[in-house]
């Protein structure tokens, strides 16, 4: 049953073009988690994440320049050799810089009927950026409306709403069950369950979810779990990594990155009001990526309450190379992690990883906890 | 014999007064009760002139420039910053910065004189389009202690599709602050100095690209390498009286150099412009290029367009943004004062790219077009993430339109990403591919 | 008219002497801490080759990222322009030309006249140039010169990071503990530096036929996993690390662009 959350991951391409099949509808592949997914539903288009394959590629430097992180560079190559030729549409909500290009450059050379730039505020933290959102939101959905042909009511956006509202509160409900001594799933099995909901139908996946959280009550690793851990970074589905990581006596069983629970943690609160203005609050209070998180470091309460929850004692903090906004908040987060009493891994991605050598440091790290243990 | 004559900019001295007045004026504020802040060169500083006539800026990029210039203090600098756990690729002003402040050294030395302590800003007044340019002072302030911060998001998308709940965003933003900065600071806001401020920030702004507009001029009046020591002054304080003043002087002057065909490079014979910062620490490239091939960098749309304002006028040329004052715009009170603000600065031209590149490379080729230019020299910038956006794109564009291309990779802060031995070889290559005769 | 060119390598100095267009003599010589001294050994070792005496040489043109040491050069040219020259007079047709040397990739587009268009130039990496080669063979425990045949013998493509030599080389190591089998390694190895280059020459665009040249042009696996990479064939001319050499001597002697 878990495992259908992996072959949604790995046959993300199939699954799209399947449903262009199925329902005729247009397949939206979309950027940066700052996509607002409920007003896609609502047009009845399917917003899909664009991610790279991890693979080595030499077609994107004539296109962005290789200071950039390898994510941006792995999202344009799928674009650059084709293998997004199903999508109808591209869009990006703006936060990152490097992301940004993979959009720009996609936009440029990959042939596409529609692509959108969505202005999305990075002064969270002021009571300016919700009223502004909305008007920005209001213009996007009027641009949904001419591409589809589809008016969007009220009533669609509320819909919207709830379909991915639900799919949020499930793998919360997912996530909870990590809090147990022994959770019923690893860290790589609910990355595949957060991951495949970028990829799919929300309806659809939510149900999938629904399914899985019944076998999940009575399900055990059939391992121990070892150290219990939290993972922490910006973009990171390298599945081979966190596979080795809980190979080596241990359990993800937290995390806050945007293939985990940055992308569902906060839910759209409708609570009788407009509902542009409900989504635009939402995505203006959620978990912050960093390049948003200023001038308060929202996060890293945030963060040390997860660890906390859900019992964690040591953090694997990745980051993809050469990705400023996480560079900058790193140092922050790794004090207070370890204040708090967590011990702290660091490591750099690329878009592929030297296996062995991570491992002898992760190795060396679960030692250090292991130790810790005993005292 | 010279092809052209030459002759030393009258307006030297000027500039380097105003410069070395800056930085330590921002030293000593306060020992007459003055106040001094700190924020990124795009800030909107019209608005904390509004707080007094003693409170004095000091920002962010030139400083870090600054520090590059001085290879050994800024390599002490860097490996601050580093064992410090930042990572190298971050921004090499940053880094420069903030090792500065762990090293508690002030990157501004008085010639003859021993390096004092850094002055710590009372608060921190930020902009923020690049990722981390709010983030930055973040860490400033994790650094020192703890210093009031307040950033103004100014990115609402390309100036061409400018709708009023994006203004309104941005405004909203301003006045928010200015209750922010009495609250801060306990002083009473003075609408009078602001109004004065941004009418200084239009002009300034204005002048500075009609300066640059000047060099379409054969030969160019003015070089690169020059104009970086000009434009500075506008990334230090474009509200400043004294550099509107500075500005209009100059733009004189250089007017004057036109109507006599004073050369900034005596033997001009290739005409090309670059683009982001240049390798702060290796500006005696563009000797290089001058003495050896008679080539003359004419600027960028960086030396442009940092500080100055253009605009795509109706008939589709790339021309300096005529200010709202020059066609009868008298700012009368606090709210309008902001509007005009927010809307002359949504319109400069280094902002755009962060939308699309195209932006960019639409106006690059103007440049190239109009300036009479040979060739484009792009520095792939390591040291700043912003301004190197897109740079591949605007390669393949400007190629695409006919003009010669070259790429040296480098950092504008950091020397140690930077080789002057392959860089000149490049640079050679490529006036080998421009047909371009050695000078001697 | 009877021509030198001195291609002053990161590695090895190069001198080829021609006339009319023809090769009468190479000679090659390790850089090594004395550049003077191995410039002149080179220069003799040319002359010796091609049988002549120093006299007869009309002109001498320099190249190479040490062009600066020759002291008898009456110009010089970058190895941009030299490649170009070199290549475009062994193969007229060639659209782009790609040299892979110890230490630096460079692609160069030229036109119908032979004449530099475009260029771009991989310096940073060291994963696309010859010294990557040589680090990996020691990884493998492998002579130099048997890394690129034993590479052939893979069947098996196996990813490797192509972005960082040092990322590569560790790499490496994860493979062999791995028990991944050298020939599998090998031929990785060759295709993490084709990406590379491949990824540079991309830059200015592939346009056939395409040349290679430079030392690393001796390897078989690097040039069947650049084949692979770039999807078109590749012509390599004899004696691939003396090309910047003959491109400078040609330019001496008027006969280029």
């Amino acid at each position: 049953m878990i495992e259908t959350f992996q072959e949604r991951y790995e046959n993300r391409h199939e699954y799209a073009k399947q449903w262009k099949e199925k329902t005729g509808g247009k397949v939206l592949g979309y950027f940066c988690t700052y996509v607002p997914e409920e007003i896609c539903y609502a047009a009845g288009v399917l917003p899909v994440r664009i991610l790279g394959s991890h693979e080595p590629q030499d077609v994107t430097e004539p296109h962005i320049f290789a200071m950039y992180c390898p994510f941006c560079r792995d999202c344009l190559a799928q674009g650059l050799q084709g293998r997004y030729d199903y999508l109808d549409g591209i869009m990006i909500a703006q936060s990152c810089l490097h992301i940004r290009q993979a959009f720009t450059s996609w936009d440029l050379h990959v042939p596409t009927d529609w692509s959108y730039f969505l202005p999305m505020p990075h002064n969270v933290q002021s009571p300016r950026a919700v009223p502004y959102l909305v008007e920005e939101l209001k213009v996007f959905k009027k641009a949904l409306e001419v591409w589809t042909g589809n008016t969007i009511t009220d009533d669609d956006l509320k819909r919207g709403i709830e379909l991915v509202n639900r799919d949020r509160q499930l793998m919360k409900q997912v996530y909870e069950l990590r809090k147990r001594e022994e959770p019923p799933l690893s860290g790589l099995e609910s990355m595949y369950m957060v991951v495949s909901s970028q990829l799919s139908d929300k309806e659809d996946h939510a149900r999938l979810v629904e399914e899985a959280l019944k076998e999940l009550e009575d399900r055990t690793l059939g391992r121990p779990i070892g150290q219990r851990l939290i993972i922490l970074g910006s973009e990171d589905d390298d599945h081979e990594f966190i596979n080795m990581v809980e190979s080596c006596g241990s359990t993800f069983v937290i995390d806050d990155h945007c293939t985990g629970t940055r992308y569902f943690w906060d839910e759209v609160s409708l609570n009788g009001g407009d509902p542009l203005t409900a989504i635009a609050t939402r995505y203006v209070n959620r978990v912050p990526c960093p390049t948003k998180d200023w001038p308060l470091r929202t996060r890293l309460p945030h963060i040390l309450g997860l660890a906390k929850d859900w019992d964690a004692t040591g953090a694997v903090i990745l980051q993809q190379k050469f990705c400023d906004p996480h560079e900058l908040d790193i140092p922050a987060i790794k004090s207070a992690l370890e204040e708090q009493g967590l011990t702290t891994l660091f490591l750099e991605l690329d878009v592929t990883v030297p296996i062995g050598q991570f491992k002898t440091r992760v190795e060396a790290f679960l030692e250090i906890l292991d130790e810790d243990d005993l005292f | 014999m010279a092809k052209y004559k030459t002759a030393p900019l009258k307006s030297w001295q000027r500039a380097k007064e105003i410069r070395t007045e800056y930085y330590q004026n921002y030293a000593v504020a306060h020992e007459k009760g003055g106040l001094r802040w700190a924020g990124g060169a795009w800030t909107f500083d019209a608005i904390p002139a509004g707080l007094g006539d003693d409170v004095y800026p000091i920002t962010s990029e030139p400083y870090g420039a600054t520090i590059a210039f001085q290879k050994d203090f800024s390599d002490r600098c860097l490996e601050a910053t580093e064992r410090a756990g930042y990572a190298r690729d971050l921004c090499a002003y940053m880094r420069n910065y903030w090792g500065s402040i762990i090293l508690n050294e002030y990157g501004w030395v008085d010639p003859g004189e021993e390096r004092k302590p850094f002055p710590k800003p009372d608060f921190v007044w930020q902009d923020h389009i690049c990722c981390s340019h709010a983030k930055w002072y973040q860490v400033v302030s994790d650094l020192e202690g703890g210093i009031p911060m307040y950033c103004i998001d100014v990115s609402v998308g390309p100036y061409e599709h400018t709708t009023e709940h994006g203004l309104e965003y941005l405004v909203g933003q301003m006045h928010d602050g200015i209750e922010w900065l009495e609250k801060t600071t306990g002083r009473k806001y003075d609408d009078e100095k602001l109004i004065e401020a941004v009418n200084n920030t239009c002009r300034s702004t204005s002048a500075w690209a009609k300066v640059c507009a000047l060099n379409q001029a054969i030969p160019a009046p003015l070089e690169e390498k020059t104009m970086y020591s000009l434009y500075v002054l506008g990334t230090l304080q474009k509200s400043s009286k004294d550099v509107a003043d500075f500005y209009e002087e100059l733009l004189a002057e250089v007017q004057d150099r036109v109507d006599n065909q004073i050369a900034a490079v005596e033997n001009e014979q290739v005409r090309v412009m670059t683009d982001t910062q240049p390798p702060w620490g290796f500006l005696r490239v563009f000797r290089y290029m001058a003495s050896k091939y008679g080539c003359v960098s004419v600027g960028s749309l960086y030396t442009f367009a940092l500080i100055g304002n253009w605009i795509w006028d109706d008939e589709g040329n790339f021309v300096p943004r005529p200010t709202p004052q020059s066609q009868g715009l008298v700012i009368k009170d606090r709210d309008q004062a902001l509007r005009v603000l927010a809307e002359w600065e949504l319109s400069k031209p280094e902002w755009q790219h962060f939308y699309h590149p195209k932006y960019k490379s639409d106006m690059m080729i103007q440049i190239a077009k109009d300036w009479k230019l040979d060739g484009v020299m792009l520095h792939y910038n390591r040291g700043c993430e912003g301004l190197s956006l897109g740079i591949a794109e605007n390669r393949l564009a400007i190629l695409d339109s006919g003009f010669p291309v070259m790429v040296f990779e480098g950092n504008m802060g950091d020397e140690r990403e930077f080789d002057e031995a392959r860089t000149t070889a490049r640079i050679d290559s490529f006036m080998e591919s421009l047909d371009v005769p050695k000078l001697n | 008219m009877i021509t030198t060119g001195i291609d002053v390598g990161a590695k090895n100095v190069k001198v080829v002497i021609q006339e009319d267009g023809k090769i009468l003599g190479k000679g090659s010589v390790l850089a090594g801490l004395d550049m003077g001294a191995a410039i002149a050994e080179a220069f003799d070792a040319a002359l010796k080759d091609a049988g002549l005496t120093r006299d007869k040489i009309e002109k001498i043109y320099a190249t190479g990222a040490g062009r600066n040491e020759v002291k008898d050069a009456d110009d010089s040219y970058t190895e941009v322009g030299a490649d170009a020259a070199g290549a475009a007079h062994l193969f007229p047709d060639a659209r782009t030309v790609i040299d892979v040397g110890a230490e630096e990739g460079r692609a160069i587009r030229i036109d119908d006249r032979g004449k530099v268009v475009d260029f771009a130039i991989n310096e940073r990496c060291a994963a696309g140039a010859g010294a990557f080669t040589e680090a990996m063979a020691r990884a493998l425990e492998v002579p130099l010169e048997e890394l690129g045949p034993l590479s052939l013998t893979s069947t098996k493509a196996v990813a490797m990071n192509a972005q960082c030599a040092v990322f590569g080389e560790s790499e490496v190591v994860s493979l062999i503990h791995q028990k991944t089998e050298k020939q599998d390694i090998a031929r990785a190895v060759h295709d993490a530096m084709a990406t590379r280059i491949t990824s540079m020459a991309r830059r200015v665009g592939v346009e056939p036929p395409v040349a290679l040249i430079g030392g690393v042009a001796y390897n078989p696996g690097f040039v069947d996993s650049l084949k692979r990479d770039l999807e078109v064939e590749v012509m390599i001319p004899d004696g691939p690390e003396f090309i910047s050499a003959l491109g400078a001597a040609l330019l001496a002697a008027g006969m280029a662009k």
